[in-house]
């Protein structure tokens, strides 16, 4: 049966009218048009649908967009601080941690409430905050130098 | 969405990654768009006695509901044409594609799929490629011979392609030995899995379709839409929009014919998108699995005096791309070692399962980890240490490689004493904790490619090309071999690629072959536009053209560089008169020679233009009460000739050792005993994680190749993933006593083997 | 279809006697879902807003866990992190950081998954569950609320809102492990939970231990008692070796019922040790599987 809720994406509300089995991520890059969050696969394991929920990390793919309503959701596409790359995302493309993309929106997120939560973390600290984002390509190593540099970056500033 | 600030050096592709608002496939919609879904076979074998259709298409909100009767009647396949684009009469695996449904939403097709009606009589499900070689084992293909076929395609029931390499006299140069080690290894398949499943999207206007697909590939795409609905290469076009990884599983023609059709016949554009599980099963590119049986004779002294090695290759239902892994194998299963006498045989060989094809340096990881396991044997039989033994076997700089191919300058030698170095080989370890050693290598691919280069009045430049870029950043790097050939910066370059309709042919994101092949495309295309640059400013500076230098934006007189004009000037002036338009291809370099060899289902793969060499050592840690296996550091010595991009290169190899450790540890696809993948989950195929990951020290030998692209660049994307598996195990065999026989050394099987006594060539 | 997002006890436990499934999380029952194991019930009540579900509450006997605590608080919380180490052990090690987020004590113990990674640590650490219903509430043991896989005793309509867990006796450890292939986003291949308590002498006065992924339910190893009074060395040796006799375990695409049987005793030999260090005044860090051993930070 559809109901219609409000969902607040990015501090922006959007009325939308959805079947209550329906996942965050379907609602999110079909009826509030944003599709910067990816899916990956269907068994929750590889984090390319990674939001923040009321600033805690979610996996949209496998999350009841019912269950969002009330709730602060922000997605890659409101990380951007105004017009300019948040320190994180520029961090990410000068570090090399970017190849195909497709994991780094999740990335990103799972990298926010990580700092977030931790300000400084340790190597094994940004290693387990990153570990359900799976990245095929990169091998890692220079996504995490990004999030460690941003730290400190932001520790500076 | 603008982004106001661009950071120091980054990919041109890098601010639409990371902000989100750059569009993957699955990102497009259009409107009146259908959503595709496909009925597969779910059994592995299989003639189909009943097909109905007719429920399904009775559902209101289905379009279109085709099987292979909608289609042209093409056999197609580029080595061996055994393959429809829908099931024809068999199905041949569990993912075989039986029809394929468009409908309004994915709800409706999903339930217009499951209202098709499929009956088989079941078929004997051929389940291991050795047993498949039997003289009476059952035909995967009983029609086999009457397919089409790549000439030099060597063929007989079930075997798709053999190919063998002989050199001297391999009874003789046993009898020579004073040891003759022998061993047999097994590996599993595994998957390319990119984290972005494919995707297409494809709309027809009048008689031409576009199609959006997540391919690497996407000549060799329109080429299969070409043949497969029976078009002119005019009349289809192919974009990539931003590609979410391939590593091969997104090479060569796969799902676009089928949503084009589906699309021309509900007369509405059409997307798919694979789940997870669909990209596990239904792609007919996955790692083969292969066993070996290695026999090396070897003196005292240490020298090799012969090797054989016989390889079966699973080759799965269909043969994709895969002609050329039984030659590319046997290459891989020789080794880069001075071998005197030497037969290697390779049998491609049908089964029931999912088909196989060019998975990042397809053959060579599991080869590489089979016969480097079985060198370390070697070595150890004679007591001398591993490193020291490849150091005096392993080819090198004019030496003469196992198909008789001589070499150039290569850096073999130079990448086992850095990767030894890197990974302190030799230091006093724990009881827990040993470093194995492999070498590896591979080649680099020689074949046409184009593009084009142009300036604009503005002084703004763009390179139009064919390659393909999946994330590699070959692409991007193009920009600089622009730049530095007309005295621009790589950010005064944008890039238009991915698009066939546009661009001139380009192999794709395959083979490592971008910068070896565009580059030279690039360069040469470049190299007219800086030619129309001198003549423009010899013009105006009074000068002869080939005085004048295109350096940091201006073109000055050589030795006197206040007599300069801005290239932005020429650009101008160019605007005004002849438009500042090059075009370039540039000749392949050619193969080499190969002396003294025999080669049987030659389909040029034995002889390398431009090889690459690596070698990694590995620190591991063995947990002896459970099996459970930690890599805590991983050293990566490549030569991989002139390294144009270091941060994009260092990247590369990280990415591909990261795979690599999960290929020797985790990933592999085990099959019931009815042909079904077991494991078609992220859940139970575990990748690495980012908690997995050791440090790495990377080193690239950079020296002079001979034959090589552009600046001396070989390839890059494949060869890191050759050695790590191989290091891994020779660094647990020296913990566990023996090698582990089997590919991926799960904790498990790594139990087993500890437990196993005296043990010999059986696999786990 | 419905679904209700319950502000208050009362309306979800109305909810539930109306027939509805409580959803928590959701990271078991919209997962599996998705993947095809189970449809969506068509009914479902969240109970992750309901005020006070989600505390932790320091009592007089020991400790009460609302269901709907997270398992980021569990591995977090300071005096669960020393006193009752197993647990948090086991929560700290559940899918990802956004998993242990969003997924609940509650419905980890509720999905009676016998792979589950808090239920050894809650068996050995004596924990029961409150169950409560319009009519009431009712306190079950996890032995008799654990059926079989994915079954629980409890009736429909009732929810489980708290656990509690009593205070350990003094010179008392606990430790969860649990065999796993890669460092992170794993699922028990096979695990164990043990506490310990130590008399004076260091020798072991007590001993409990409790395996998953190895029988129907978690699994309560029996006959320990004739241990008491061994040394920690011996314990654990004949814990190890009780384990892997009293296993049960199945093959699937993970390991063998072999493979399984064998490591096991290794999860419960280890589990033994470290809860005797903890027993002892050590501090392991949370969790042990990442403290030391093969999966220790190198
Ligand atoms: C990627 C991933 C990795 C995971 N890894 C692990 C792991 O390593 N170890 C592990 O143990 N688990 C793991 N899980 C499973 C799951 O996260 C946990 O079991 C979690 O604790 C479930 O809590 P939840 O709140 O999300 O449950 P829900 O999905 O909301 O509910 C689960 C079940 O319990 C019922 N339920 C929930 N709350 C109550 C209640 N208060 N009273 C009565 N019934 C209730 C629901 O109706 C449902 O049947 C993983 C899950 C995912 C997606
Ligand atoms: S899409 Fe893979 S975890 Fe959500
Ligand atoms: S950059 Fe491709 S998956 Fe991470």
């Amino acid at each position: 049966m559809s109901e219609s809720i409000s969902l607040r994406v990015n501090g922006i509300d959007y009325p939308v009218t959805i079947d209550q089995g329906r996942n965050l991520l379907s609602v999110i890059r079909t009826e509030v048009g944003l599709t910067g969050t990816k899916e990956g696969c269907d068994d929750c394991e590889c984090g390319a649908c990674m939001v923040l929920l009321d600033g805690q990390p979610i996996n949209s793919c496998s999350y009841l967009a019912v269950q969002a309503q009330g709730r602060e959701i922000t997605t890659v596409e409101g990380v951007l601080q105004g017009d300019a790359l948040h320190p994180l995302q520029r961090n990410l493309l000068e570090e090399g941690g970017v190849q195909c993309g497709f994991c780094t929106p999740g990335m990103i997120m799972s990298a926010t409430a990580l700092l977030q939560r931790t300000p400084a973390p340790t190597e094994e600290e940004v290693r387990i905050g990153l570990s359900g984002n799976l990245c095929r390509c990169t091998g890692y190593s220079k996504i995490v130098q990004a999030v460690q540099r941003t730290a400190a970056e932001l520790a500076d500033s | 969405m603008t982004v106001t600030e661009t950071p120091r050096f980054v990919r041109a592709d890098g601010p639409d990654k990371v902000t989100g608002s750059g569009r993957y496939t699955a990102d497009l919609s259009l409107t009146g768009m259908l959503t595709a879904k496909f009925k597969y076979a779910g059994v592995a074998h299989g003639r189909i006695t009943k097909l109905d259709t007719s429920a399904a298409k009775a559902i209101p909100g289905v379009f279109a509901v085709l099987t292979q009767a909608d289609v042209p009647n093409v056999r197609f396949g580029p080595f061996v044409q055994d393959r429809t684009l829908f099931a024809d009469g068999v199905v041949r695996f569990e993912a075989e594609i039986v029809a394929a449904v468009a409908a309004i939403d994915a709800a409706t097709a999903q339930r217009a799929v499951d209202a098709i009606v499929v009956e088989y009589e079941l078929l004997p499900v051929v389940n291991d490629a050795e047993a498949a070689l039997a003289p009476d084992a059952p035909l995967v293909h009983p029609d086999w011979s009457s397919y089409g076929a790549a000439r030099p395609m060597v063929r007989n029931r079930n075997d798709a392609s053999f190919a063998s390499i002989a050199k001297g006299d391999v009874e003789a140069g046993m009898a020579q030995a004073d040891h003759v080690v022998r061993s047999r290894y097994v590996a599993d398949g595994c998957h390319a899995a990119p984290i972005e499943p494919r995707a297409i999207v494809a709309q027809w206007e009048g008689d031409k379709v576009t199609i959006w697909s997540s391919t690497q590939v996407p000549f060799d795409a329109r080429a299969g839409v070409c043949e497969t609905l029976e078009l002119p290469a005019n009349r289809v076009r192919i974009i990539v929009p931003h590609l979410g990884g391939g590593f091969g599983g997104k090479c060569g023609f796969h799902q676009e014919a089928h949503v084009a059709a589906l699309a021309r016949a509900a007369r509405r554009p059409v997307r798919l998108v694979f789940s997870r599980r669909e990209e596990f099963l239904a792609p007919d590119k996955r790692r083969e699995g292969i066993t070996y049986e290695f026999e090396t004779g070897v003196r005292n002294d240490g020298t090799i005096t012969a090797r054989r090695v016989k390889m079966v290759l699973d080759n799965g239902a269909y043969t994709s791309d895969a002609g050329f892994f039984s030659q590319i194998g046997a290459m891989h299963g020789l080794g880069p070692y001075r071998i005197p006498n030497l037969l290697a045989e390779a049998h491609l060989v049908y089964t029931n399962h999912q088909p196989s094809g060019s998975v990042r340096a397809p053959t060579a990881p599991q080869s590489c980890w089979a016969l480097e396991s079985h060198t370390d044997e070697v070595a150890r039989a004679i007591g001398i240490d591993p490193v020291e033994f490849r150091r005096r076997n392993a080819v090198d700089t004019g030496a003469e490689g196992p198909s008789g191919q001589l070499y150039g300058e290569i850096g073999v030698q130079q990448c086992i004493a850095e990767a030894a170095r890197l990974a302190g080989y030799g230091q006093t370890l724990p009881a827990d904790e040993a470093i194995g050693l492999a070498i590896g290598w591979w080649p680099s691919f020689s074949v046409p490619s184009g593009a084009y280069v142009k300036i604009d009045g503005d002084g703004s430049g763009q390179i139009i090309t064919g390659a393909q870029e999946c994330g590699t950043g070959s692409v991007m790097t193009l920009r600089q071999l622009a730049a530095d050939e007309v005295g621009l910066r790589a950010e005064d370059f944008q890039l238009v690629y991915q698009d066939t309709s546009v661009a001139p042919y380009d192999m794709g994101a395959t083979g490592s072959q971008t910068l070896f092949n565009n580059g030279r495309a690039v360069v040469a295309a470049a190299a007219q536009v800086a030619e129309q640059l001198r003549q423009l400013a010899a013009n105006r500076l009074e000068a002869d053209p080939a005085d004048i230098v295109l350096a940091d934006g201006r073109a000055h007189v050589a030795g006197t560089p206040d007599r300069s004009v801005t290239i932005a000037k020429l650009a101008a002036i160019a605007a005004g008169g002849e438009l500042l338009i090059g075009h370039g291809s540039g000749a392949p370099p050619e193969a080499p020679a190969l002396v003294g060899s025999t080669c049987v289902g030659n389909v040029g793969m034995a002889a390398w233009v431009a090889p690459q060499f690596s070698c990694h050592a590995v620190r591991v840690k063995l947990d002896r009460d459970t099996g459970v296996v930690r890599v805590l550091h991983v050293a990566a010595a490549h030569d991989s000739g002139t390294i144009i991009n270091p941060l994009a290169a260092e990247g590369q190899v990280q990415g591909a050792v990261i795979m690599g450790i999960g290929q020797a540890l985790t990933e592999g696809t085990t099959y019931d005993d009815a042909g079904h993948q077991r494991n078609a989950a992220l859940l139970e195929y575990k990748l690495q994680t980012c908690a997995d990951v050791p440090p790495m020290a990377v080193h690239f030998v950079q020296i002079n190749t001979p034959n090589a692209g552009p600046r001396g660049a070989k390839g890059l994307a494949e060869a890191p993933n050759v050695a790590t598996a191989a290091a891994i195990s020779n660094a647990l065999a020296q913990l566990v006593g023996q090698p582990v026989r089997q590919l991926p050394m799960t904790a498990e099987r790594v139990w087993n083997a500890m437990n196993a006594t005296g043990a010999q060539g059986g696999a786990a | 279809m419905s679904f209700t997002i319950a502000r208050t006890l009362d309306e979800a436990l109305a909810a539930l006697a109306a027939g509805a499934r409580p959803i928590a999380g959701g990271t078991d029952l919209v997962v599996g879902a998705r993947h095809g194991k189970a449809p969506l019930p068509a009914d479902l009540v969240a109970i992750d807003r309901i005020p006070g579900l989600a505390e932790v509450t320091v009592t007089a006997a020991g400790i009460t866990i609302g269901a709907a605590v997270s398992h980021h608080t569990l591995e977090g919380h300071p005096l669960i992190a020393s006193t009752y180490s197993a647990l948090a052990d086991g929560s700290a090690l559940v899918g990802s950081p956004a998993t242990r987020h969003v997924g609940t004590l509650g419905g980890n113990i509720m999905n009676a998954s016998p792979a589950m990674d808090t239920g050894a640590g809650l068996t050995v650490l004596g924990a029961e569950v409150e169950l409560r219903a319009q009519a009431g509430s009712r306190r079950v043991t996890l032995a008799d609320l654990w059926t079989a896989p994915g079954r629980t005793s409890a009736r429909p309509d009732e929810l489980c809102v708290a656990v509690h867990v009593p205070t350990p006796a003094p010179r008392s450890g606990s430790a969860y492990l649990r065999l796993e292939y890669r460092r992170a986003m794993e699922i028990a291949v096979v695990g164990a939970a043990a506490a310990v308590t130590l008399a004076p002498d260091g020798s072991v006065a007590a001993v409990r231990v409790a395996l998953s992924a190895v029988a129907p339910t978690i699994l309560s190893l029996g006959g320990l008692e004739t241990l008491a009074g061994g040394s920690v060395n011996d314990v654990a040796a004949a814990v190890a070796a009780a384990a892997s006799q009293q296993a049960t375990p199945i093959s699937d695409v993970r390991a063998t019922d072999h493979y399984r049987r064998h490591t096991v005793g290794v999860m419960a030999r280890r589990a033994v040790a470290a809860a005797a260090r903890r027993a002892a005044g050590e501090t392991i860090a949370i969790p042990v599987n990442r403290s030391i051993g093969i999966g220790a930070a190198s």
